[in-house]
């Protein structure tokens, strides 16, 4: 009995968020207000840097960053994780250039390419999330196993020949501008907000979030957790797929490596953005923020004249101290850490 | 292990074990019989694999994923893992070739001291901050590839020196390659440490329940910070390995060890939740991944299966060796 009441609680926190004051609304202060100091501490440093141009630059550079945090964050709302993004981006990044106009078949299928490749990375996802639910695997282990069969099934379509592509509707996704960005932009951003729509309307987000809140609450109140666990994860794969598709249209070209590097990317933009990694806390919009500041601090880094080798240093280093800053309020109570 | 004190109770467990160890002898025989399954089958696949030569290759390809996963079951036993062993590595075939011609026979030492020494670094984030440790190490993997390529300059540093590495490439015998031999040295040392010393009850313990441990007064923290220090100076010592064997440092060298590495422990049979596993375990899981990266090609599979193979074999395993009563909810 005494189950129910605390299973509401949990979802309408998720809902409303009338949660405690000054520690919620702090934490979701905190990354804006970050973003515009640090824009603002570069835009002083570097003239470069406060250019219209740049602004444009940093944005398309943000877009395929967005479209898997977004993935991520769903995930990370349950309180798993995931790493399997650069196996999925590397499939799906191969399978869309060898199934829309290129130079090593005769496909030309486009959009419905598109498709099939974020289908193939959704079907990816879900096997991590079966693997989660049926084997009880913890998600850093199957999502990492996810990941090299996905590496590995890349490279068996790669086979040995770069796939480039001929197909003018995806080139132009990275090329054309609409108001001044280019069309992946605004791709990115509809998948933001269709992240918010499912995080903030439908039943997988809201249990996303309960699931990451209190799991046992949710099961023991009759919620079968199992089928949103696999859906979150198939989502996932879905989004990872897109950026896969945005990464070949970048390129001109299929590599096994499109997702190299995005899942660490990913999990510090959305632990910058105020997602915990323990579950039920944050959301799309925070980790949108997220990736805006990572993206300003690797641009801005590189404009003051730092080696871009750094990049992935400085994500580090920003991850271990977001995660302890999170952690320390409840350091007394948590004592055991794995 | 612990014998209950009471009287009553202690025909029960007898009456338990005696039923745990005929299923638990059957899965800890597994990675043994994997082994020698693997060895019969590729005999049976190519006659010419039994010989003496093409197992000296074997071993000698093992020697540092051997030396890597060694250290890294310390902090799974501990109930963590260590995703930065790979980059580290690779940090350290750079450090190596920088250091060489400075250091000369030194270096080696100072390259493994300097690994457990970021080792320990890690470890102390992971306890005093509270991170969990996958974070820490996943941390310290961008960090550790980033210095890596700003300080190598993004390239592979050749060396021109070959003294300080030449004893790795040497013969013990005749027959067994030295780097094997230093690999089995440092897990018998490792096992032998931990047999000897209450280090053993201390990991396990850790890795089984940590908040019991801690409350039976178990240095948890100054266990943990050690694991991770042992796992680092593995690191080191593997690098020294790879650079005896390619004659240069390179900032991505290591790299593509992490996942035989992470499924030589699983492989093995030690538990991805703590406690429950041996370093020895390990030995049998990284000679298993070898015999399977080195076999692929002779049965005649595409090395582009071979990421496919790890990846569902890391599932599988850890799949099996579970510790299922511990871990209420799967995240």
């Amino acid at each position: 009995m005494s189950t129910a009441s605390p299973a509401e609680d949990v979802e309408v926190a998720a809902a409303r968020r009338p949660q405690p004051r000054r520690g919620v609304s702090f934490r979701d202060a905190g990354p804006p207000i970050a973003l515009i100091v640090i824009f603002a501490v570069f835009s002083a440093l570097s003239p470069d840097f406060r250019t219209l141009g740049n602004v444009q630059n940093i944005l398309d550079t943000a877009a395929v960053l967005a479209v898997v945090t977004c993935g991520i964050t769903f995930v990370l709302m349950m309180g798993s994780i995931d790493l399997s993004a650069p196996g999925i981006m590397g499939a799906s990044a191969i399978a869309v250039a060898l199934l829309v106009a290129n130079n090593r078949n005769d496909n030309a299928l486009g959009l419905v390419g598109v498709l099939i490749a974020v289908l193939l990375a959704a079907a990816l996802g879900c096997l991590s999330g079966l693997a989660l639910v049926l084997l009880k695997v913890p998600s850093f282990m199957t999502t990492l196993g996810i990941s090299a069969i996905g590496l590995g099934l890349a490279t068996l379509m790669f086979a040995g020949v770069q796939p480039n592509i001929t197909d003018t509707m995806l080139e132009s996704w990275a090329v054309d501008r609409l108001l001044g960005f280019s069309y992946l932009t605004w791709i990115a951003a509809a998948c933001v907000l269709l992240g918010w729509l499912i995080q903030r309307y439908s039943r997988l987000g809201r249990y996303a979030f309960a699931i990451g809140g209190a799991e046992e609450v949710l099961s023991l109140s009759g919620v079968k957790v199992a089928p949103y666990k696999i859906a979150v994860f198939t989502l996932a794969g879905a989004f990872y797929g897109l950026a896969g598709v945005m990464v070949t249209s970048q390129l001109s070209a299929g590599l096994v490596q499109a997702g190299k590097g995005f899942d660490f990317a990913a999990i510090t933009a959305a632990v910058v953005g105020g997602t915990l990694l323990t579950g039920g806390r944050g959301g799309i919009l925070h980790s949108a923020v997220g990736v805006l500041l990572i993206t300003v601090l690797t641009n801005g880094l590189v404009q003051v004249g730092v080696s871009p080798y750094w990049q992935g240093g400085v994500q580090g280093l920003i991850v271990v101290a977001a995660v302890a800053a999170a952690v320390i309020p409840q350091r007394r109570r948590n004592q055991v850490t794995k | 292990m612990s014998t209950p004190v009471t009287a009553i109770p202690t025909t029960e467990p007898v009456v338990v074990n005696n039923r745990a160890t005929v299923k638990q002898r059957l899965t800890s025989f597994m990675p043994l019989i994997a082994l020698v399954t693997l060895l019969a089958a590729l005999t049976i696949a190519d006659p010419g694999f039994l010989t003496q030569r093409s197992l000296t290759a074997v071993v000698q390809t093992s020697a540092p994923l051997v030396v890597l996963a060694a250290g890294a079951t310390l902090v799974v036993l501990c109930g963590g893992i260590d995703l930065s062993i790979a980059a580290l590595c690779s940090l350290s075939t750079v450090i190596f070739a920088l250091w060489l011609p400075d250091l000369g026979g030194l270096t080696t030492l100072a390259v493994i001291g300097a690994a457990g020494a970021i080792g320990t670094v890690q470890g102390i984030a992971h306890v005093l901050l509270r991170i969990p440790s996958f974070i820490v190490t996943l941390g310290g993997l961008s960090i550790f590839s980033a210095i890596a390529l700003v300080i190598s300059d993004a390239g592979p540093i050749r060396i021109v020196e070959r003294e300080a590495t030449n004893w790795l490439t040497l013969y013990v015998g005749g027959i067994v390659p030295m780097s094997f031999f230093v690999a089995m040295i440092v897990v018998a040392a490792i096992a032998l440490v931990l047999k000897l010393t209450p280090l053993h009850s201390w990991v396990s313990a850790t890795g089984y329940s940590e908040s019991a441990a801690r409350l039976a007064g178990t240095p948890v923290d100054l266990v943990k910070v050690g694991a991770f220090t042992v796992s680092g100076a593995c690191a080191g010592l593997a690098a020294v390995m790879l650079v005896s064997r390619n004659f240069s440092g390179s900032p991505t060298m290591a790299d593509n060890l992490l996942l035989p590495a992470v499924a030589a422990i699983v492989v093995g049979g030690t538990a991805i939740t703590g406690g429950h596993g041996s370093i020895w375990r390990s030995l049998v899981g990284a000679l298993v991944i070898t015999l399977l990266r080195v076999g692929l090609p002779i049965v005649g599979v595409p090395s582009a299966y071979e990421q496919i193979l790890y990846g569902a074999i890391i599932v599988a395993a850890v799949a099996l060796t579970l510790d299922r009563s511990k871990v209420l909810i799967i995240k």
